[in-house]
């Protein structure tokens, strides 16, 4: 299901003396099946932009197409769009509001007024997906959850919709390092295995560098890069005068070679770090 | 999707007009005096001259006047439902009866009743969200709290009466973010809001209370604790930053206010009430 985004702008409080305006002239298109990061500075307009995916902002200028469905066209079947581009809130205290765990997660379904079984099922199948154990947890209080709990409750509650598209915002922030090991593997098998679109917004580049396959970095309301991950990883200057935290093994390499070492350029995750200072510690020996 | 973006009430718009710098004192009181003139106002051209005076105000404080009125926008529909009620359900003896139909009677003293209800509400909405918007919360508290004082002699404890009040007026706005919040969460799982005529979007509202009660629950047990962390203990021996001056505008602005008082109240005895 692709997703095409045409001189899109926005302001918030619009014809208020508070208006600002967030986007500028935004302009791209997402196919089916890829894994897009999106990163940038906070207040940069990340969510604001992903929540154009799945027209829960309608813009005002520009607009987005989403398989093809103008979101500003008065007879498009928005529901439908909303159930097929999920949405996991950066917050899940936004997104949790229903009393119990069932409930919460039966919330989309119910929505799509599928018959009482069909919901059961996929209600029990997003929580194994997520790894929540329905016995004990079906009747939950959410209020009773844990924070990584909360986490996975909100993510079954969308993957229950059985969306296409699934749109992150920055999902694993305050996860401890198991947690989020967990979540991130689940959204690879979602990718690998479902082929699932996934639109992953983050603010940790260490995970955007291991996980998309692209990047889009935007700052100040506008897309300065669009490129794959490798590519984009490697404009280290740029990134860093936007105020962007580089992943660690790219400020390893890149200071590798600032000190002389001959090292390729942009590893994204810690195997290619290896392998790359592994291959240059061979050659060095060989010369010697 | 932003219930924001209508809420005016509560909502300091800063500014340096000569209204902004008056005393909060003096803004308050002169706001009350305002809201007790127009409980007494009867007759349509005394709603127009305070309908000018009030105009020439939100001129003068350079607030868009279009950003002033907005907070009512909202309020139209239940505005139109009591207008409809007054229509049909007011009566007098004397009335003449424009039509007729079943048991109900729209009649001369009904529309006029409506209309007085509805301008009132208009009024005196305008007139506190004026204050909010040119008033910062701190000043809007310290007024209060000035005023109120001398009433700690018969016990009242003023101080937390205002800090009270101050937090409703904040919560205004935090629970319409939280509100919008709550909805868009359910909108991104398939529910309709933003489609469907006014009593189905209305019907739809429902199930979003629960979440936001529990919400404001959890915000005001924070604010507790957050207070508490800062060692709050109400007004006992609070002292002031800032303390607060009255000055030759202060004044001036009284003398307006008088000369307006007078006049109004002049209009309302000399002319005749609507109803």
């Amino acid at each position: 299901m692709p997703i095409e985004v045409i001189n899109l702008s926005h302001s918030y409080k619009e014809g208020t003396p508070f208006e600002k305006q967030v986007l500028f002239d935004i302009n791209l298109s997402i196919s089916a099946g890829e894994f897009v990061g999106i990163i940038g500075p906070t207040r940069s307009g990340k969510t604001t932009l992903a929540q154009h995916f799945n027209a829960l902002h309608i813009p005002r200028q520009g607009k987005v197409l989403i398989d093809g469905l103008d979101t500003k066209d008065k007879q498009a079947d928005l529901v439908s769009i909303r159930h097929r581009v999920g949405y996991v809130f950066q917050n899940p205290d936004y997104q949790l509001f229903a009393p119990t765990v069932g409930e919460d997660i039966a919330f989309g379904p119910l929505n799509m007024k599928l018959p009482r079984e069909e919901i059961e099922d996929r209600v029990r199948k997003a929580m194994a997906q997520v790894g929540l154990d329905y016995k004990t947890l079906y009747n939950r209080d959410i209020f009773a959850l844990s924070g990584g709990q909360k986490r996975r409750a909100a993510i079954a509650g969308v993957l229950a919709c059985k969306p296409q598209v699934l749109v992150l915002d920055d999902v694993t922030a305050g996860l401890d390092p198991r947690g989020r090991e967990e979540i991130l593997t689940l959204i690879r098998e979602l990718h690998r295995r479902q082929n699932i679109t996934i639109i992953f917004i983050s603010n940790s580049m260490d995970e955007v560098a291991s996980m998309a396959e692209r990047i889009i970095v935007i700052n100040e309301g506008r897309v300065i890069m669009d490129d794959a991950t490798r590519e984009v990883f490697a404009r280290i200057e740029e990134l860093r005068s936007i105020g962007l935290q580089l992943p660690e093994v790219t400020v390893l390499i890149d200071k590798l070679r600032s000190a002389g070492f001959n090292l390729p350029a942009g590893a994204l995750n810690v195997n290619e770090a290896i392998r790359v200072i592994t291959a240059a510690l061979r050659e060095m020996e060989a010369r010697k | 999707m932003e219930l924001t973006k209508n809420i005016t009430l509560g909502v300091y718009l800063p500014g340096r007009s000569f209204i902004h710098n008056l005393d909060p004192r003096t803004k308050i009181l002169a706001a009350a005096g305002i809201i007790v003139l127009l409980l007494f106002t009867r007759s349509y051209s005394a709603f127009a001259l305070s309908a000018i005076f009030i105009g020439a105000l939100v001129s003068l404080s350079g607030i868009p006047t279009g950003y002033a009125l907005r907070g009512l926008k909202p309020m139209l529909p239940v505005l139109a439902i009591m207008w409809v009620f007054q229509l049909f359900l007011f009566k007098t003896p004397d009335a003449t009866v424009y039509f007729h139909w079943w048991i109900f009677e729209a009649t001369d003293a009904g529309l006029h009743m409506g209309n007085l209800i509805i301008l009132r509400v208009l009024f005196l909405f305008t007139v506190t969200t004026f204050l909010t918007l040119t008033t910062s919360v701190v000043s809007l508290t310290d007024g209060l709290e000035s005023l109120l004082k001398p009433l700690r002699m018969i016990g009242l404890p003023s101080q937390e009466l205002v800090m009270t009040l101050v937090i409703a007026l904040r919560f205004v706005l935090i629970l319409a973010e939280e509100l919008e919040k709550i909805i868009k969460a359910q909108m991104a799982r398939g529910v309709a809001f933003d489609r469907g005529n006014f009593i189905q979007k209305t019907r739809k509202i429902f199930p979003v209370f629960l979440p936001l009660f529990i919400g404001a629950f959890k915000r005001a047990e924070e604010l507790i604790v957050a207070m508490d962390a800062r060692s709050y203990t109400g007004g006992k021996g609070r002292t002031k930053m800032k303390t607060l001056h009255m000055g030759r505008a202060d004044f001036m602005a009284a003398l307006i206010l008088l000369a307006y008082g007078g006049l109004l109240i002049f209009i309302i005895i000399s002319t005749k009430p609507m109803i």
